[in-house]
């Protein structure tokens, strides 16, 4: 009987253990892994979209911090609520921002994302067989990549050289001008072949890739000085085209939906735009109720308006006036002053009827034949055309506006980048 | 056949029975009937005394009279039947069984023991052993213990009962989440919540969100973990004991997934003799303990509240300027509005009885409790069956079945400004929020979208339900006199689901509050969702025992056991904003928000062989070796070896010995690994991309978060030092333990440079350390005939640090704004921020009109800074930071007092959690709202206007102080004993809990966590109801 028992324990003991062995590969039902994205056409056009929505959703998106730091730092925006910890850094400026302000490390952030990602959609898609479908991708992330670079070279002495483990730096001027390298690799792309429907049927449809690739190469080309590589690019540019990010009830307009809408972050400083009273606009000038609201009841009385007044309002890439100005101011600094007069009235006189957003001064033409009174002007214009589009700071230094103008020149690395980076540059002193 | 087991369990199972039923024909033996009375050393009867015939499955325990029966199916021969329970030393007595008679009379009398050193201990063993043989502490909570207070469930009831557990209850609703921290935290990135077994069967203790859904409810930022845990199914009135293993040298039997300890619960079960029935009603009245003061100021600067409402920190003007005009206001105090008296009531019916063969436990439980916040409740179903059958005289089986169905009327969570605490935080007190427009609509709370407290109230509808079914089968095989084969199948199985409804506003909200601003945005306005999450485990344990007598003085007893756990949880989730109004549903949303759908699978499995040497009955000696894989980590690391070594002895046994006042001295010392199996999810260790509607396309994005395939689990070694002493035959007695618990490749998700693409990357970096001691003493100064007086004094000391992290600072990025930080050599988790500067002799420095400064100067490393001063006395340079404050106590204690004079005692339990930083974010922002205290003062000019403007951005302001001595619980209860032939015993009882605390926190409560269960998230108020002063009488009555 007792070896019966034995008999009988060890059975169960072994049948036990043998149905017990354990099944230990589970595939994930939820997500792709890496490898899977980066093996399929779809996928990757969906990391292509993807970047758009990284760039502009959400208070922690490049597109809502560049404008919420250039804003504060270029006095056109005003604090609304002492306990946003960065914006309140921000609007004191000097040394109060320091390197934990989350509204600079999110365009670092988001910015060096974009490149990783958007790097992965070029390679995958330059290795690929059908030129018309790869262009697509590329010209589309080539926006992003090199927004994600320009941003960055607007608010850093020195920029990442590349993505990865302790990159190096570069200057902000070459960081311009490694932008415009990767928005010629697109537009090389997209002109030798241009995109097939099925890929722009997967990528969001509201961006015009060519001439959005045009208005940033002569928005950087500007920035960078090369005047006539400016002039050349921003030619290129359909001024009646819209080339836009769009929002929609699943991907609100991020500076209403944190702005506008809460009245507790910021809002306008007034109908000045935060412009010098020397600069101040035209009380005529019919941009103002275009970008400011009025509230007559409830404190504030200047309002977010523009670009931000709904929810789904579309946010463009690039405007017209800019690039028009862009020309003006090109034209000016190659000493074409006559011409550039031309550029810059035409910005002036332009109605908002005539413009595809209904931006427009409708104002009268201005004249003068000192080259620095028109370049004020551009700077001025430039001010008021592209209120609120985050560029305000770069034009500063580079119009050679006094520094009591502005609250900080450049800012401090990010911690999260120094304390992991040996390569960090050192921070600037204001 | 590995597929198979997944798939269909109930193939395991039929296998199972089929071998069950193949050996059920084995042995046919003679009936004997065994009787006797257990006593004590003066000759009373004791009750509950286990009476085990040794290496048979036969037992009973005796009756409230200390006498048992016990019919065994036994072949003649010698036998020894074995009496033990807790507070006596157990005793044997032999047993001749002659062919010729049946009927055998077997009495015993116990000495009751010093600290319990016979007490049978079953975690860590699957045969159970003696507390004298355990080289660590485990520490031992009966029901009797748990049942006093007015315990909403099994954890609350543990508070203050176990030596070397942090238990705190992180929210004041009815159902509130509990955290459990056995000698500190032991993780960072995953739960630190200890492996919940209840009888044999491992209970999951989520915390799943299928309420507080919204994804812009925390914004992008770490919210921690927040809601009901699932140990809140337990019903505390099944409870028999409790066991808890502080750590890995007690734990390492449970080594795949002990790196936080061990809770073992063990459910009552049935005892031979007549049917016993036990009914308890209890009535609970739970209230607010304590408010907080308002603002009660005449005037608020600016304009009138419509227009202007945050008047403290808000500039008008250009150049923006702080308002100095003031007008009149009327002052509310919304407290009185949200929070009300609660009532409650637990309800317990249970039937329990059996005879030699069949033993049965029956409970049914009703439980429904209010929460003091309006319109929140609870309540919980449960039904319990505990049977245990003898087969014949060496198979055994014991089955049990749980199933509980819980429902929880809740409002929004803290951590949004939705939430009830929240909505009355975040508003000056001076708005009339029950005013209503002439189409009885509530207006606007002030020009800032923010949600009228009144919305939240009567109109939020957040509701959750449960149901479960816990279920366990074992059977227990004693083939040969030396050999035990036990085996465990249990399955956890349960469906979580809630819904969310925030309907329409009718006035301006913000739209991150699920408003539609103003103009109101129909298509935004109001939230609804739907979630639920289907969990099911199974789990399976076999281990087999052998002991062997190696001489007169040797025995030894080998262990083997595998295991085997499989869980799969399915969360679904469907949102919308933009409702219709009147429907509750997603589907009257206008837009539909990203759903959620998210499953996963895992399996873990081990092995293991433990070896106990027992030299003398003085020396003990165990060594245990245990093998491990999971799924969720990396191929290569999946299999991972642990280790345990333990000894202890007890002097106070051997020869030398003679000190008579000291009647035991015992050493134990204890090594033990184990790991963390669930350390990361089912698939963390892939670089994945998520997916996402954008546009009408599909949007694919990298996480931010970089994860190595190769990543393995966190392992943990602790050696833990101790020993148990007796003083005064047993009057007195002291437990001391000290240990180090080190958690190796700790799993860090570590900030990483942006430049590489990622924000994160977890992968195991560095050790985290918790070193501390446990001092244990319990005493019976006064014991007479009628009257006695028991003390147990608990104290807790627990120091913990990160170590060789490989980075200076990890920054969290948290909702409530608390900037919680992981530091070399620095506790865990402390709050690292900016200062107020001040002078050398402490003093603030301030500007001319008085209002301080944040410290500036020179930042040398994260450590170390020199403050700095300009020609005016000013302090320049950048601002500083330093570590501010520390949400990990320097010590935790608590104290019980128990007093019974004849019929009636009373029990009175102090708790203290000392040396505690909290964030109190929720003061602070009653300060730059208007609301609060110090704003009062700057509205009356009592403090230079601009004060709180100045001071609001210095992190240090939002610092309070923690500590607390709390009256946790009192009880006073009088038993009539047998009241004529219907009752066996009546007992009534008036108790209380949380009725005062000693501390000097500016909130309303120290002892809340906005961050919830959250391991890293601590000591944060943000918006956490606080923990109710509750009271309850009750009658519980034995037929």
């Amino acid at each position: 009987m007792t070896i019966n028992k034995y008999f009988s324990s060890t059975w169960m003991l072994a049948s036990l253990v043998v149905f017990a062995a354990c099944k230990k590969d589970y595939t994930n039902p939820n997500q792709p892994t890496t490898a899977e994205v980066f093996a399929n056409e779809r996928a990757a056009t969906a990391v292509a979209g993807g970047l758009q929505r990284v760039y502009s959703l959400g208070a922690g998106g490049s597109l809502y911090a560049t404008i919420d730091a250039n804003g504060f730092t270029t006095n056109e925006l005003i604090l609304r609520n002492a306990g946003n910890t960065g914006e309140l850094q921000l609007s004191t400026g000097g040394t109060a921002v320091d390197a934990t302000n989350t509204v600079m490390a999110n365009i670092w952030t988001k910015s060096n994302k974009i490149i990783y990602d958007a790097d992965n959609v070029i390679d995958f898609a330059a290795a690929m067989q059908d030129g018309t479908y790869a262009s697509g991708m590329i010209g589309f992330a080539s926006i992003y990549k090199a927004l994600s670079i320009g941003n960055m070279s607007m608010f850093w002495e020195k920029i990442p050289d590349s993505t990865g483990a302790n990159v190096g730096f570069i200057d902000r001027m070459d960081g311009f001008r490694k932008a415009i390298k990767v928005l010629d690799f697109g537009i090389g792309k997209v002109t030798a072949s241009a995109p097939n429907s099925d890929v722009l049927r997967r990528l969001p449809s509201e961006v015009n890739i060519i001439n959005t690739l045009y208005a940033l190469k002569a928005r950087y080309a500007i920035f960078s000085g090369d005047n006539a590589g400016a002039l050349a690019a921003a030619e290129m540019v359909d001024l009646s085209k819209t080339s836009t990010i769009a929002h929609n009830a699943l991907g609100l307009n991020a500076v209403y939906e944190s702005a506008t809408s809460t009245n507790n972050v910021f809002q306008p400083v007034d109908s000045t735009l935060g412009l010098p009273v020397s600069l101040a606009p035209d009380l005529n000038d019919q941009r103002i109720p275009f970008y400011i609201g009025i509230n007559p009841t409830i404190a504030p009385r200047y309002r977010i308006k523009g670009f931000f007044a709904s929810s789904s309002a579309p946010v463009p890439l690039y405007l017209p006036g800019e690039v028009m100005l862009i020309k003006a101011e090109a034209l000016a600094r190659l000493d074409r002053l006559p011409e550039a007069l031309d550029a810059l009235n035409a910005v002036r006189t332009k109605t908002p009827a005539q413009d595809v957003y209904g931006v427009g001064a409708g104002l009268p033409a201005f004249a003068s034949a000192d080259k620095n009174e028109i370049l004020t002007e551009i700077y001025r214009q430039r001010c008021i055309e592209l209120f609120m589009s985050g560029l305000k700071l770069e034009d500063m230094r580079r119009f050679g506006r006094p520094a009591e103008e502005r609250k900080r020149n450049f800012f401090p690395y990010p911690f999260s980048e120094r304390d992991n980076n040996g390569n960090t540059p050192a921070d600037p002193a204001n | 056949m590995t597929a198979a087991l997944h798939e269909s369990p109930p193939k395991s199972v039929r296998g199972i029975l089929m071998a069950f039923f193949l050996l059920v024909s084995v042995a046919v033996v003679g009936q004997v009937r065994l009787t006797g009375t257990v006593k004590d050393a003066q000759g009373n009867g004791i009750p509950g005394i286990t009476v085990t015939v040794k290496n048979t499955s036969f037992a009973t325990a005796t009756d409230v009279n200390g006498a048992y029966t016990l019919n065994a199916g036994l072949q003649p021969g010698r036998y020894t039947v074995h009496f033990s329970g807790v507070g006596f030393r157990a005793a044997e007595e032999p047993l001749q069984v002659t062919a010729a008679a049946a009927d055998y009379v077997l009495g015993a009398s116990l000495e009751r023991s010093s600290k319990d050193l016979d007490e049978v201990i079953v975690t860590g063993t699957t045969q159970g052993t003696t507390r004298k043989q355990l080289g660590s502490y485990v520490s031992t909570v009966s029901a009797s213990d748990l049942n006093k207070g007015v315990a909403a469930n099994a954890l609350q009831a543990l508070q203050g009962k176990t030596a070397g557990a942090q238990i705190v209850q992180n929210n004041g609703d009815p159902a509130g989440g509990i955290s459990v921290r056995l000698r500190g935290i032991s993780s960072i990135s995953s739960s630190s919540e200890p492996l919940y077994i209840v009888d044999g069967v491992i209970v999951n203790n989520a915390t799943n969100r299928v309420t507080n859904t919204a994804s812009g409810y925390d914004g992008n930022n770490f919210v921690g973990t927040i809601g009901q845990n699932r140990m809140t199914d337990i019903n505390p009135a099944d409870i028999d004991r409790i066991e808890v293993l502080n750590g890995a040298a007690a734990a390492a039997i449970y080594g795949s997934r002990a790196n936080a300890g061990v809770i073992q619960i063990f459910t009552k079960r049935g005892k031979t003799g007549a049917p016993q029935i036990n009914f308890s009603t209890n009535f609970m009245v739970s209230k607010l303990r304590k408010s907080v003061p308002v603002n009660q100021s005449p005037v608020k600067f600016g304009g009138s509240p419509d227009v202007f409402t945050q008047d403290l920190i808000s500039t008008v003007g250009t150049p923006p300027a702080l308002p100095t005009n003031t007008t009149n206001v009327t002052r509310y105090d919304y407290n009185d509005y949200i929070f009300r008296t609660a009532t409650g009531t637990d309800n317990n019916l249970s039937v329990s009885g059996g005879n030699d063969l069949t033993k049965y436990y029956v409970s049914a439980s009703y439980f429904k409790n209010q929460g003091i916040i309006k319109n929140t409740d609870y309540q919980r179903y449960s039904l319990r069956a505990n049977i245990d059958q003898t087969i014949n005289k060496w198979i055994s089986f014991t089955a049990g079945i749980n199933y509980v169905n819980s429902a929880a009327n809740e409002k929004p969570d803290g951590n949004s400004f939705f939430s009830p605490m929240n909505s009355i935080n975040i508003i000056g007190n001076f708005h009339n929020i029950w005013e209503r427009d002439a189409l009885g609509n509530l207006k606007a709370v002030g020009e800032r979208g923010r949600v009228n407290p009144v919305s939240i109230i009567e109109d939020f509808k957040q509701r959750e339900q449960t149901s479960r079914v816990l279920a366990s089968a074992g059977i227990k095989l004693k083939p040969t006199k030396n050999l035990t084969i036990n085996y465990t199948v249990g399955v956890d199985n349960y469906s979580q689901t809630g819904t969310t409804f925030l309907p329409p506003y009718a006035y301006n909200v913000n739209t991150a509050f699920w408003g539609g601003a103003f103009p109101i945005n129909d298509s935004l306005n109001g939230y609804v969702s739907a979630a639920a999450d289907n969990f099911y485990q199974i789990n399976h344990d076999l281990t087999a025992n052998y002991e062997a007598k190696l001489s007169e003085n040797l025995v030894s007893v080998t262990q083997v056991g595998y295991s085997l756990q499989y869980e799969k949880n399915h969360y679904i989730m469907a949102q919308g904003r933009g409702l219709a109004p009147v429907v509750q549903t997603v589907a009257g949303a206008s837009t539909i928000l990203t759903p959620a759908d998210s499953r996963s699978e895992m399996s873990i499995s081990g092995a293991y062989l433990q070896q106990t040497f027992r030299v003398a009955n003085k020396l003990f000696l165990t060594g245990a070796v245990r093998m491990d894989g999971s799924s969720v980590f990396g191929k290569d690391q999946r299999n991972q070896i642990y280790t345990k070594l333990s000894g202890s002895y007890v002097l106070s046994d051997a020869k030398f010995w003679n000190i008579d006042s000291w009647n035991l001295f015992k050493l134990r010392a204890a090594y033990g690994q184990s790991g963390n199996m669930t350390g990361i999810g089912a698939y963390d260790r892939f670089n994945s991309y998520s997916t996402n509607a954008y546009l009408g396309k599909t949007a694919l994005v990298s996480s931010t978060q970089q994860a190595n395939v190769n990543v393995k689990p966190e392992r943990q070694e602790e050696v833990e030092f101790g020993t148990d002493m007796a003083f005064l035959n047993s009057r007195i007695n002291f437990t001391f333990n000290y240990y180090i618990k080190k958690v190796n490749d700790l799993l860090i998700a570590r900030t990483t440079a942006p430049t590489t693409g990622f924000s994160s990357l977890l992968d195991n970096f560095g050790s985290l350390e918790n070193k501390g001691f446990e001092i244990v003493i319990n005493a019976t100064p006064v014991r007479s005939k009628d009257f006695s007086w028991d003390l147990t004094a608990i104290y807790n000391h627990n120091r913990n640090k990160a170590v060789k992290i490989g980075q200076a600072l990890t920054l969290l990025s948290t909702n409530a704004g608390a900037p919680v930080a992981i530091i070399e050599g620095q506790p865990i988790g402390v709050f690292y921020g900016t200062f107020f500067a001040r002078d050398n002799s402490g003093a603030e420095v301030k500007t001319a009109t008085g209002i301080p400064l944040i410290e500036k100067g020179v930042q040398n490393s994260v450590l170390s800074y020199a403050p700095q001063r300009d020609g005016n006395g000013v302090p320049s340079g950048t601002t500083l930071r330093k570590v501010l404050g520390n949400p990990n106590p320097k010590y935790t204690a608590s104290l019980v007092n128990e007093f019974s004079y004849k019929r009636l005692g009373l029990r009175v339990q102090l708790d203290a959690v000392q040396g505690v930083d909290v964030w109190n974010a929720d003061w602070r922002t009653r300060q730059g709202v208007g609301n609060g205290k110090v704003a009062e003062q700057e509205q009356m000019g009592l403090l230079p206007r601009g004060y709180i403007n100045g001071v609001y951005a210095i992190e240090e302001w939002r610092i309070d102080d923690g500590s607390f001595v709390k009256l946790r619980e009192i009880s006073l209860s009088y038993n009539t004993g047998p009241l004529g032939k219907a009752f066996k015993g009546l007992t009534i009882s008036a108790s209380g809990r949380n009725l005062i605390s000693w501390d000097h926190y500016k909130g309303y409560d120290p002892e809340v966590n906005s961050g919830g269960q959250s391991t890293i998230l601590r000591g944060i108020d943000f918006g956490s109801v606080p923990i109710p002063a509750s009271f309850s009488v009750g009658v519980s009555a034995k037929f």
